[in-house]
């Protein structure tokens, strides 16, 4: 029987709840077990104290130590213990949450951080695809002043199916003589490649920004659904009385 | 360069600490315990002294590891109490870390051999099999 003065059952009532806040993160059925097994040893060492009611109490909690220490090791067992499995529901009910309210932004907030990532998207594909353009062409005249200066048949045979034409401003490159034909596409296909090689190279930059920027999205979508998660286990937690594990007053 | 008193008490209580749980398979090998009666074999001998929440923490962390398995067991003096007991699995890492621990011992003392007086005159600590 858990017969005690008020005086003490109060003192001994406070120390259970700095334990069980202590353990908000662990499942209900094993914060009540182990508040359980503490209510059994302030029994048990009240029992073998001497002195009057309140020093006796105290001194069994001094013993006993800070709830910090009491619970340590606790959260990590629990939380592995309770898995994914048992925050699936909490994390589908915060997806709801945000999707049907999208607290705090608002709908239209939320839209505008989708409108925002995709826009980003968008200027790095657009960035890479530059890129590309940059270095396909640096190859592109690469290879045609090496075909004009090794294969000049070749070079004839493409000039005769239209598919190099030297009109308008470049019509200067027909007076030009082989050799100083090939040596423009050359140097034309270097600043080309230097280009994309630059642009490859500054791509990075981008992405770096980009990396930040998305995990500061993160951030801010884990720190918001540890907050309604929180929320959810403080509403729990009031739902189940510290004082079914009280002790009875004399 | 001489250690303080502070510097010398902040290792000793590392040193409890790390032994502490081997001191509690110790006293679960042969008898089952639960939380406060566990305490007062462990400081009974005056070998250890600690702060009797630490047990729990300790308790916990055995219990997930499956070293130790438990049951609540009713009481005519108060409410019921959480029986401890070693599991199979965990009397055999006790025997394991009991050599392991007979080895460093061996070591210190044979290192200790050597010098003229211990460096620390404090309390023994002992592991016992209850």
């Amino acid at each position: 029987m858990n017969d005690y003065p008020e005086a003490v059952a109060k003192i001994a009532d406070d120390y259970l709840r700095r334990v069980k806040a202590q353990l908000q993160l662990v499942p209900v059925r094993e914060q009540d077990e182990f508040l359980r097994e503490i209510q059994s040893h302030i029994h048990e060492a009240y029992q073998q104290t001497a002195g009057d009611d309140v020093t006796r109490i105290l001194a069994v909690l001094r013993n006993l130590g800070e709830p910090a220490e009491v619970v340590a090791d606790r959260l990590p067992g629990a939380m592995v213990r309770s898995g994914a499995k048992r925050n699936l529901p909490l994390y589908v009910l915060a997806g709801i949450t945000i999707a049907l309210f999208g607290i705090p932004l608002g709908f239209g907030g939320v839209g505008v951080l989708v409108g925002l990532l995709l826009a980003l998207m968008g200027v790095v594909f657009a960035y890479y695809m530059l890129t590309a353009s940059f270095l396909l062409v640096g190859a592109v005249f690469m290879s045609l002043g090496l075909v004009r200066v090794i294969l000049p048949e070749v070079w004839d045979k493409l000039i005769m199916l239209g598919f190099i034409r030297f009109d308008g401003p470049v019509e200067v490159v027909n007076h030009l003589s082989p050799t100083g034909q090939a040596f423009v596409m050359i140097v034309i296909a270097s600043a080309f490649a230097a280009s994309g090689l630059g642009l490859l190279r500054l791509g990075k930059y981008l992405l770096c920004g980009l990396r930040f920027l998305l995990s500061l999205i993160f951030d801010w979508t884990r720190r918001f659904a540890q907050s309604v998660r929180r929320r959810l286990h403080r509403d729990r937690s009031h739902g189940v009385p510290v004082g079914q594990m009280s002790f009875g007053k004399r | 360069m001489q250690y303080s008193d502070e510097d010398r008490d902040r290792r000793v209580t590392q040193l409890r600490k790390g032994i502490l749980e081997l001191a509690v398979m110790g006293v679960l090998y042969n008898e089952r315990h639960y939380g406060y009666s566990l305490v007062r074999a462990l400081t009974e001998s005056g070998s250890i002294s600690l702060k009797e929440g630490t047990i729990y923490p300790i308790l916990a962390r055995l219990d997930r590891d499956g070293l130790v398995r438990s049951e609540w067991v009713e009481s005519d003096q108060g409410p019921p109490r959480k029986y401890y007991a070693l599991t199979l699995s965990g009397r055999q890492l006790f025997d394991e870390l009991s050599k392991e621990l007979d080895l460093l011992i061996s070591m210190v003392q044979q290192r200790g051999k050597g010098s003229e007086q211990p460096a620390y005159g404090g309390k023994k600590l002992a592991v016992r099999k209850a």
